[in-house]
């Protein structure tokens, strides 16, 4: 294959965008896919089809992990070893890794067989410890699975812990293979979208979606239909719905079951939201790593498109809905709203100024609303069975359940759909079946590494957003992380520190510097050579970064780093003084 | 006044235009909010977070850089939490500087450095250890040590949005990020350096001043750039003598702080090593170093011989030499009654002052290039041969939305964000343009840019066609040297019955042929075998080389008089420096006619400026704009040359890219580095 050959469906590619930029992530991985890696012939050949400077082509190469300037071996094996992963045994996992295949991570083989590189979290934290395995996700690797691996055998599909009960969203996940579209109109969908189309309008959408109270379950919480009443109704600019698929945030793992297991609820509640706003091109920011979850979407969108349920005039209602997929390349600051939008124009995941707001000003600057997987799966439910009934699940001002991502320390790892306000004390005891092992409890990050961490003392709060802020934490992604008695809180926060400084975009100078400082005091600390004052520099440090920067990444930075510090404080200054690790009881450090 | 906006700021009532940004609304009332990345013409960053304010009710500190001033909007920019914030984020950008001020080349006036001291901590918390890079060349002129960068995203905006060159890029993320150049290990580009200049700190140095100096170690002299016709103010630095750098960090000028590579560096010429710094006299066929006195009596005798015997002298006037001295130039031929005086022609400005009689207004200046709603650029490439006129178009395309059509023969950078480009031969650029009518009809007020294909009767086709649309338009006739306007206004062409030059070259009878910082013969023979050639010259052109006496004259950059740029505009020359056994060309003239013992009046610059002003038509500028460093259009179109006597068909461009410069450009070290670069993204 050759750059050549390449070109007519680097055309295609680009005539799917309103602006040859936005092209830039598919012209790169139509080349990384089909010639390996890219190389600096191939970004000149980019910058020519998409009349773009090779010095900013060379940026976005640069910037996602997931592009290879350099050919790589026949087999890639991505090792996790984010905060989840780590909990559960990761780092024993890559040491094993690089014995056997005698590489470090980002290495090769000499027969050039297998590339190994660590990577932050795949959220897959459900199999954790995990790795991907060119586009498999491979795990719990342990004992047997882990021997398969390195012997080279075929892994078998992991069969984790999954709701299959509903009532909102996971009763479809009982099928493994996926609810496809007869499957998916046979369980009563796409009714809500034939409601929504040929009987509603978007003002009656609106209200029933800010009656249901659906908040925005991406992490945010914002109430959905009030995110859609800020699109002006009169623009004469297009309105875009942009999809946030682009789960990232370590400790969940909800959307990927969705795309994969019923992506039709997510393209019905597509059609719900782009009637609502009014919009007729809908972008679905998948993330990169997400490729078997990317190409189930994708078969669903055509049979959507084969049935009439998506392109022109869909089902007789004159309304017209395209849908376009776009993977992202491996960045997590790309699920912040306005860094996903920045990516999918073709740019570097950098968070933008808001003022204006996407509803007014988003993707090529028309009114764009981006709402999260799951957000958009719930609607079908709300248009259905009406609001009341969504809103009873909830709490008095969070609708609905949620998907909880329950991982680390339990003895039963899993995705649970549970009401919005459910306890932590019930998920961790009785959905997840308890601490593994019969150990005690020792801390629970309650929605996604960014959320600052509970103590075990503090896990009798019901799960929804506004309870969850009220006691100083955040329900975030709902990606419950728990740790039990043996965790190092210190190694905990080197986990979380690391993930910090490898996302940060780098463009507000606190957050680009603060995570790298951060990270390194950690780092030093955890090689026992911590000093009397790091503890109160990390607080200030982190004080420091804290809303000073375009997007709140800072602030999620900020405060694993205080409330790790402040609620484990005598275990930090521990390992300060003594070197010695109070949780491992280890000699130096806590490292295994 | 109702429209304004009413706020307080640091408990003043002050008040702005809606849209103001509080940084704007501070500095205009004397407060400074710091900033590194909020840079007047370039897009917004926020990246530094620097100029963080407190805004009453707001739940976070804002950046000013992007936050508009709102009605009753309470801000406060020295409040604890803003002089906290400042100190923290200065400490975020030391982490991994290498605070190696001591051997940086922005030691003294570096904005980093300035920041930390009246805004830093007086201590840091940092103890790790820094992220190291080691530093790289990119091209002859640009070095760039990524540890010194604080990620301000100035350099590559300035090369995307000012230049239209999009060289730059930043590469990686997190504290790992770093300014990569377009080639990977190297650059190519305009090698403009607006990068470095905009760097606040050391990350970016040049090739030519890097390691020289310490800045307040230089005397800094503003004058006007000696290579292509635009006009730019350079700021020279200067030390012992010596010049070091030239930039316009001061903004002064009708430049503000634009320069291309010529007006930066390109200053170089001054110290090659080929530079005449003696008198040459032909002494056995052999040119050797006579001293002043013998030369300037040989050549005063000769004139004198010729003169009394009624010969013919033919007179070259330069592009380069000031309005002084060409008008003293003038009156020396007037003088010994020679009506052959002529200089090379780059743009048929004749004929453009003749179409356009009687009309006033009609010449724009490089500011009207900025504002006007439209610009048609015919037959030129702008971004090679006038990039400050470029420049000024890309940044009224960027601020204002302004319509731009451009008709050349091949692709040109303008058509980038030209609303029509279309192609066409020299010479039929015109028919190109007719096709234009309706959409120039409707974009407002328009200026015609064009090169010196469009000359005689193109050109009056051109002016009639552009009065036909009944649009406001003005004219720019592009000129390529730094005072070939001024040549042509203060009369250097062929008086009645006078040769041009070619003509000179080719008369056969010829008995003294006087070439005034001219190069003539690099691509023509000298018909007159026995011609007496004196030649003023910086260095051993082609013609010096033919010349009986050389005589080494002062450049530009060593002379004090005035220059009129393309465009019209009058600007004053400052010397910089002396170099050793050159003069100025005036005093040459002055002591040459006085050998004569001519009385062509005083010979001081600023005396024979008031006579230009008091008999050169259109030159009588305001005293003190020139005084000031200002430019004073000349105004209304100057008529003082009979158009009939600069025949359109000896017009001739320089041909010129943005690496040449005529004999200056053979001889500028820079220049020629860069020539010889790899790459050729922009070369010819």
């Amino acid at each position: 294959m050759t750059l050549e050959e390449l070109e007519p469906k680097a055309r295609e590619m680009i005539g799917r965008y309103e602006q040859p930029r936005a092209a830039a992530l598919p012209l790169l991985w139509l080349v990384q896919d089909n010639l390996g890696h890219i190389s600096s012939e191939a970004e000149f050949w980019i910058g020519k089809q998409l009349a773009m400077s090779v010095a900013h082509v060379r940026e976005l190469v640069s910037f996602y992990t997931m592009f290879r300037m350099k050919p790589a071996g026949r087999r890639e094996l991505r090792v996790c070893t984010s905060l989840p992963c780590q909990l559960r045994g990761a780092r024993d996992v890559l040491a094993r890794i690089e014995t056997h295949f005698k590489i470090r991570p980002g290495e090769t083989t000499p027969d050039g067989e297998l590339t190994l590189s660590e990577v932050e979290c795949l959220c897959a934290c459900e199999l954790a410890p995990m790795a991907q395995l060119d586009e498999h996700f491979i795990g719990p690797l342990d004992g047997d699975t882990l021997g398969l691996l390195l012997r080279g055998s075929r892994i078998p599909d992991p069969q984790p812990f999954l709701s299959t009960g509903g009532p909102v969203i996971s009763s479809r996940f009982r099928y493994p293979d996926g609810a496809w579209f007869e499957t998916y109109l046979a369980d009563g969908g796409y009714q809500s979208a034939g409601k929504a189309l040929l009987h509603m309008t978007p003002d009656q959408i609106i209200e029933q979606v800010s009656a249901a109270n659906l908040r925005g379950l991406g992490g945010a919480g914002f109430p959905a239909g009030r995110k859609w009443s800020f699109v002006p109704k009169s623009s004469p600019k297009p309105r875009y719905l942009v999809v946030n698929a682009d789960e990232g945030e370590p400790g969940t793992f909800k959307d990927r079951y969705i795309l994969e297991r019923d992506p039709h609820a997510l393209l019905e509640g597509m059609l719900i939201a782009a009637r609502a706003i009014g919009s007729h091109k809908a972008y679905v920011y998948i993330r990169g790593e997400y490729i078997r979850p990317a190409r189930r979407f994708a078969r669903a969108v055509e049979e959507a498109y084969a049935n009439g349920w998506l392109g022109k005039n869909i089902q007789g209602s004159s309304f017209d809905l395209d849908v376009v997929i776009h993977r992202g390349a491996g960045a997590y600051i790309c699920g912040e709203e306005t860094a996903l939008l920045t990516s999918l124009e073709g740019g570097k995941g950098f968070p933008r100024l808001k003022p204006p707001f996407p509803a007014i000003s988003g993707l090529f600057q028309s009114p764009t609303i981006v709402n999260n997987v799951e957000t958009l799966a719930c609607l079908p439910f709300i248009l259905r069975h009406g609001p009341e009934r969504f809103a009873a699940l909830g709490t008095l001002r969070q609708g609905g359940t949620r998907l909880f991502s329950v991982g680390g320390h339990v003895s039963r790892p899993g995705l649970y759909e549970a009401p919005a306000g459910v306890s932590l004390r019930e998920l961790i005891y009785n959905h997840a079946q308890g601490i593994r092992n019969g150990q005690r409890l020792k801390a629970v990050i309650p929605g996604g590494i960014s959320a600052k961490v509970l103590t075990a003392e503090e896990i009798d709060v019901a799960m929804d957003f506004d309870s969850l802020t009220a006691a100083g934490t955040m329900a975030g992604s709902a990606g419950v992380i728990v740790m039990d008695e043996s965790t190092c809180m210190l190694e905990a926060l080197l986990a979380a520190s690391r993930f910090f400084a490898h996302e940060s975009c780098g463009q507000c100078s606190p957050c680009r510097e603060g995570t790298g400082w951060i990270h390194r005091i950690v780092r030093r600390i955890w090689a026992g050579k911590g000093k009397p004052q790091d503890l109160d520099h990390l607080l200030a440090i982190a004080g420091d970064m804290e809303g000073k920067t375009i997007c709140v990444f800072a602030d999620a930075a900020a405060w694993p780093v205080q409330s790790y510090i402040t609620k484990f404080r005598s275990e930090f200054e521990e390992h300060v003084h003594t070197g010695r690790c109070p949780a491992s009881r280890e000699a130096v450090a806590c490292r295994p | 006044m109702s429209d304004l906006v009413k706020f307080t700021l640091d408990g003043r009532e002050l008040q702005a235009a809606p849209g103001t940004l509080v940084i704007d609304a501070a500095k205009k009332a004397g407060i400074e909010i710091p900033a590194f990345c909020y840079y007047e013409g370039l897009s917004l960053q926020a990246a530094c977070r620097m100029c963080l304010v407190e805004v009453k009710g707001a739940p976070k500190l804002l950046a000013a850089c992007t936050l508009p001033v709102a009605e009753n909007m309470v801000i406060e920019t020295e409040s604890p939490t803003v002089v906290d914030a400042r100190k923290f984020t200065l400490e975020f950008l030391l982490t991994n500087h290498p605070l190696d001020c001591p051997v940086c080349d922005k030691g003294g006036e570096c904005e980093l450095q300035d920041m930390v001291f009246r805004y830093g901590a007086g201590e840091s918390r940092f103890t790790e250890i820094k992220h190291h890079v080691d530093e790289k060349q990119w091209s002859p002129v640009v070095f760039f040590d990524a540890p010194r960068c604080i990620l301000c995203y100035r350099c590559v905006r300035i090369c995307d949005e000012g230049m239209g060159v999009k060289a730059l890029g930043v590469t990686n993320r997190g504290a790992y990020s770093e300014i990569t150049p377009n080639m990977g290990s190297h650059l190519e580009c305009d090698e403009c350096g607006a990068c470095i200049d905009i760097c606040p700190v050391g990350a970016l140095t040049s090739g030519i001043y890097r390691y020289q100096t310490r800045p307040w170690e230089m005397d800094h002299v503003g004058t006007i750039c000696t290579h292509c016709g635009d006009g730019c103010k350079t700021t020279l630095g200067v030390r012992n003598n010596e010049i070091i750098r030239g930039n316009n960090r001061d903004r002064s000028g009708i430049n503000g702080e634009f320069l291309c590579i010529k007006g930066r560096y390109a200053f170089d010429f001054i110290n090659h090593p080929d530079r005449l710094q003696s008198p040459l006299m032909r002494v056995n066929g052999k040119l050797e170093e006579v001293s002043w006195s013998k030369a300037l009596v040989a050549v005063a005798q000769k004139f004198s011989e010729i003169k009394a015997a009624s010969g013919k002298i033919g007179i070259i006037g330069s592009n380069r030499t000031s309005n002084e001295e060409n008008f003293y130039l003038r009156k020396f031929a007037q003088a010994i009654g020679t009506p052959h005086l002529d200089h090379r022609r780059t743009g048929d400005i004749a004929t453009l002052l003749d179409a356009l009689s009687g009309r006033a207004d009609a010449l724009a200046t490089a500011e009207d290039l900025y504002t006007a709603q439209s610009v048609l650029v015919v037959g030129a490439d702008l971004a090679q041969q006038h990039p400050f006129l470029a420049f000024q178009m890309r940044a009224n395309w960027r601020h204002h939305q302004s319509r731009t059509f451009v008709v050349t023969q091949g692709p040109v950078r303008e058509d980038a964000f030209a609303t029509r480009n279309l192609r066409a031969e020299p010479g039929q650029e015109i028919d190109a343009v007719t096709t234009l009518a309706d959409d120039l009809k409707s974009s407002g007020d328009l200026i015609v840019v064009f090169g010196d294909s469009i000359r005689g009767d193109s050109l009056r086709k051109l002016v009639s066609f552009i009065a036909s649309l009944g649009v406001p338009a003005k004219y720019i006739c592009l000129l390529d040297y730094s005072n070939s306007r001024g040549a042509f206004d203060m009369g250097l062409i062929p008086g009645d019955g006078g040769m041009s030059a070619p003509e000179m070259l080719a008369a056969s009878d010829l008995d003294a042929l006087w070439v005034v910082g001219a190069n003539p013969l690099a691509d023509a023979a000298l018909a007159s075998q026995n011609a007496f050639v004196v030649v003023q010259d910086l260095f051993l052109t082609e013609t010096a080389q033919r010349a009986d006496i050389v005589l080494p004259a002062a450049s530009a950059y060593e002379k004090t008089g005035t220059v009129t740029n393309t465009c019209g505009q009058v600007q004053r020359l400052s010397k910089a420096l002396n170099v050793m056994g050159a003069k100025p060309d005036l005093d040459i003239f002055h002591l040459i006619a006085r050998g004569m013992r001519l009385d062509l009046g005083p010979a001081q610059p600023d005396k024979i400026f008031s006579e230009i002003r008091a008999t050169v038509k259109g030159y009588d500028i305001p005293l003190p704009v020139i005084a000031t460093g200002g430019a004073a259009l000349t105004n209304p179109v100057n008529g003082n040359v009979p158009h009939a006597a600069a025949s359109a068909a000896l017009v001739r461009g320089s041909r010129d890219t943005l690496f040449t410069s005529g004999t200056l450009g053979r001889y500028s070290p820079i220049l020629s580095k860069v020539m010889e670069a790899p790459g050729g993204l922009y070369r010819k």
